[in-house]
This record gives structure tokens, C-alpha cells and sequence, in this order.
């Protein structure tokens, strides 16, 4: 079992200019559990993922991690130290939409990466723990092979990969899936299922419905800056009561039936 | 006629003048490329006075021919009191000028990197001096070859013009020793060789790195 961390969120506030893209977002992620984040684009999904690791600046409002404000001193008050910052970056790891992998770096080099300058660790035993993690992701093969000779899937593994190996309490995935293929999805969604189960506090923004449905402790739907529901898979995905949350669903399977 | 005793015997000379070309313009891209990086980190730092340096250091360099640099330099030099032979002048200059478009290139350079290549190292806790130097760097040197190569490519050519304070190049020699011959054609043709023998070397390098360096 990981150390799984909680997130809250009270109040939160975003704007761009005069575009407010976080409109008082509440938000309680229990630890170990999987909460999904779902919704039409635009509604502010990712900005509030990325607001967890303050990756975003939210402008108001408090995100804590184990209760501890992130990004700020306190709340409404100065912006917090770099280096704490940092410090409270380490425990949490992240899953971009474009995996975001080095190019320049083999897939082994890019899981070592963040061992060695982050964590600190001597280059054997980081080596060591890079393989150990891109066998848990199914990648053992592929160690030293550049990003440009993986697939999207392989890629995204590699991805996890360099965010488990730093033994993250807290994993955010931002879209993991959208921009593959679509045979290429069930790879990543099985890391990710496999994830789960071993009790990593995960926040997905995703599209995929059966993901939510299957894996999720909890569903939150977003639209236009919004919170506007967060309650069981179940009861989000199969008896919701908010029109929107409705015309959402309705469009989704629409577009999913042939 | 065409004399092909006076276009081979003209080599000689002018070989033995393209150290000077290749001292001008290998000097001058190594200042370039130290002064650039610099120049590169101000305009893209937070400080808004570096920002604006670089803003006017990048557009009076480029805006100002070479050659009038050269001379502005060449007699502006002993009017403040530092006295350095032309061919240190000369290096300076190019260096300097080279150094604007070669800041230019940089920033370009890191501008094209897709922001979630820092993201990804920011998100993990990495501190700024790594995702610079691992992350960011590494890719842009790589993105900025075939400019730099280019950018090269042109100071040779570019280091005909400092023939203007006395530094007996390839373009120079190959006028005196046209002057002596009285055959311009043959010897001017042998100096287009001695350039595009240069360069094509210059270019093959670029080829080499880039190979080596693609993944």
C-alpha cells in the first residue's frame, strides 16, 4: 500500500483577466480514493487539476494537500517559498495530456531524471528504481528506447512510470488518454486501474466514461467554471438530476453510438 | 585567356590569408555564441531593464551594417584610450554583431520547445538551475544547429569585410595579388573556391552534429 495523501479544496478562484475559469470550486478527495473529473471542454477541468500543484495559480480560495495550503503562505496571504514550493511538488505526481516525456532522454534516463535531481539519488540505485518502474508498467523491454520509438500508449506508460518512481502520495492526470489512439487507451487505463488498486489518491480529468464509472470513488462534473455535482459514479453517470450534467451525457452518447 | 598556372599558383597566398578569415570568424562566433547566451538570458529574464538591453543591444547590432561597425569600432577604440591591434578589433566586432542574431536564434530556440517539457520537470519539484540545464537547454541547442550553422556560414563570408582595417584576409590578399598578376578572374576565382571549400566544410559539420545529436 502507498502513503496516499487527501486534497481539499475550499473556495477556490481563478480568473483570467476579467474570465473568471474557477467559480467557488469545493472539493474533498479522501486519500486513496479515485475522483474523476468530468465535463464539456472549457469548463475549467484541467485549470483545477493544475491548480492542485499549483501548476496554476489560483487566485482565491485555499487547495491543501494533507492539509497543508499550497501556494501560498496563507490563506490570501503571500505567495509561498520556492523551495517549499518545490518540496510540496516532490510528493505529488503528474500525468500530462502530450506526456510531455524528453525527447532527449531514453525512456530509462527520463524515469532516472527526476531521481537524481530531485530526490538526489546516486545514479546506480536511480538507474535501478527506473527499471523497477517501467517493469511495473509493462515497459521493462523498452528501457532504451527515445520517446519517438514508443507508441502514444507506450509513452504515456513511460509517463506514469516517471511519476510513480518518485513515490508520489497524491497522482494527477491531466486528459491521460485524449490523445491517443483509441486502441492504444486500454493500455493506460489498465496502469492507471492497476494504480488504484494498490490506494494512490488519484484526480483524473478524463473523458472516458467507463474509466469514471468503473474505477471511480467518486464523480465530479464541471461546466462553465463550475462545480456543479460531485457525488458516485452511479448516481452522476446513470441518474443525474442536473439538466446539464443530462445534455452532457446525452451529447456523449450521441457521439459514442453507432 | 585564362591562366591556369595564375588560378593554381594563386592558392598559396591566399591559403596561407584564410587563417585570418578563419581566425575573424572562429573567435567571432565563439564571443558571439558567450555574448548571445547572455544577451538571450536578459531578454528572456523578469527584469525588465536586462529585457530592454537586450532589446536595443539586438536591434542597434542588427540594424547597423557590419562594415560601418568595423570602422566605428576601428577609430572609436584609440579615441578612449585602449589601443588593440585590428585584428583584436576586428574579432570583438564580428563577435558582438554575431552575437545579436545569435541570441535571436536562442530565444527562438527555447521559444519552440512545447512548455510542457518544463512543466513535466517543474510538476516533479525540480529546481529552476535543472530544468534549465537538463531540460531546456539540451533541446534548444539541438533545435538552434541549423541557424547557428547558417549564422557560421555567413561571418566567413561576413569576415571579407574587415579588410577595411588593414587585416590581410582572403578577400584582401586576393586583391594585392590580383593587383601584381594582373589576372583579377583567375585569382578572384580562386578565392570563391577557398570560401566555398570553407563552407562546405562548415556545412558538413553542421550535417555531422545534427546526426549526432537527433534522436
Amino acid at each position: 500500500m502507498v502513503q496516499a495523501s487527501s486534497v481539499e479544496i475550499r473556495k477556490v478562484n481563478k480568473f483570467y483577466g476579467p474570465f473568471q475559469a474557477l467559480k467557488d470550486i469545493d472539493l474533498s478527495v479522501p486519500p486513496g480514493k479515485v475522483t474523476c473529473l468530468i465535463g464539456p471542454s472549457g469548463s475549467g477541468k484541467s485549470t483545477l487539476l493544475r491548480c492542485i500543484n499549483f501548476l496554476e495559480e489560483y487566485d482565491s480560495g485555499e487547495v491543501r494537500i494533507d492539509g497543508q495550503l499550497i501556494g501560498y503562505e496563507a490563506p490570501g496571504g503571500r505567495r509561498m517559498r520556492a523551495r517549499k514550493l518545490r518540496e510540496m511538488r516532490r510528493s505529488i505526481g503528474m500525468v500530462f495530456q502530450q506526456f510531455n516525456l524528453w525527447p532527449h532522454m531514453t525512456a530509462q534516463e527520463n524515469v532516472a531524471e527526476g531521481l537524481i535531481r530531485v530526490r538526489g539519488l546516486p545514479r546506480a540505485e536511480a538507474a535501478d528504481r527506473a527499471v523497477e518502474a517501467l517493469r511495473k508498467v509493462g515497459l521493462g523491454d523498452k528501457m532504451a528506447n527515445h520517446p519517438a520509438r514508443l507508441s502514444g500508449g507506450q509513452q504515456q506508460r513511460v509517463a506514469i512510470a516517471r511519476a510513480i518512481a518518485m513515490e508520489p502520495r497524491l497522482m494527477l492526470f491531466d486528459e491521460p488518454t485524449s490523445a491517443l489512439d483509441p486502441e492504444l487507451v486500454g493500455e493506460v487505463l489498465n496502469v492507471m486501474k492497476t494504480l488504484a488498486g494498490e490506494g494512490m489518491t488519484m484526480v483524473v480529468v478524463t473523458h472516458e466514461m467507463g474509466f469514471a464509472a468503473h474505477v471511480a470513488d467518486q464523480v465530479a462534473f464541471m461546466e462553465a467554471g463550475e462545480l456543479v455535482a460531485v457525488d458516485a459514479p452511479a448516481r452522476i453517470l446513470h441518474q443525474p438530476e442536473d439538466p446539464r450534467i443530462q445534455g452532457f451525457l446525452r451529447t456523449y452518447h450521441e457521439r459514442n453510438a453507432f | 585567356m585564362f591562366s591556369i598556372e595564375t588560378f593554381f599558383g594563386s592558392f598559396g597566398p591566399l591559403f596561407w590569408a584564410a587563417r585570418y578569415t578563419l581566425l575573424v570568424s572562429g573567435l567571432g562566433i565563439a564571443l558571439g555564441l558567450v555574448i548571445g547566451a547572455f544577451i538571450c538570458a536578459a531578454g528572456l529574464s523578469r527584469w525588465t531593464v536586462a529585457q530592454r538591453f537586450a532589446a536595443i543591444w539586438v536591434s542597434f547590432l542588427r540594424g547597423v551594417p557590419l562594415l560601418v561597425q568595423l570602422l566605428l569600432m576601428y577609430y572609436l577604440l584609440p579615441v578612449i584610450g585602449i589601443n588593440v591591434p585590428a585584428i583584436a578589433a576586428a574579432v570583438i566586432t564580428v563577435g558582438i554583431c554575431a552575437s545579436a542574431y545569435i541570441s535571436e536564434i536562442w530565444r527562438g530556440a527555447i521559444g519552440a520547445l512545447p512548455r510542457g517539457q518544463s512543466e513535466a520537470a517543474i510538476a516533479m519539484g525540480m529546481d529552476p538551475r535543472n530544468v534549465w540545464t537538463r531540460i531546456v537547454l539540451p533541446q534548444a541547442v539541438v533545435l538552434s544547429l541549423p541557424a547557428l550553422v547558417n549564422e557560421l556560414i555567413l561571418l566567413v563570408k561576413a569576415s571579407s569585410l574587415v579588410s577595411v582595417v588593414g587585416i590581410l584576409e582572403v578577400t584582401r590578399a586576393s586583391q594585392a595579388h590580383a593587383a601584381t598578376t594582373f589576372r583579377p578572374l583567375e585569382v578572384y576565382l580562386a578565392a570563391a573556391c577557398i570560401y566555398l571549400l570553407i563552407n562546405l566544410c562548415l556545412a558538413g559539420l553542421g550535417r555531422y552534429l545534427e546526426h549526432r545529436t537527433a534522436v
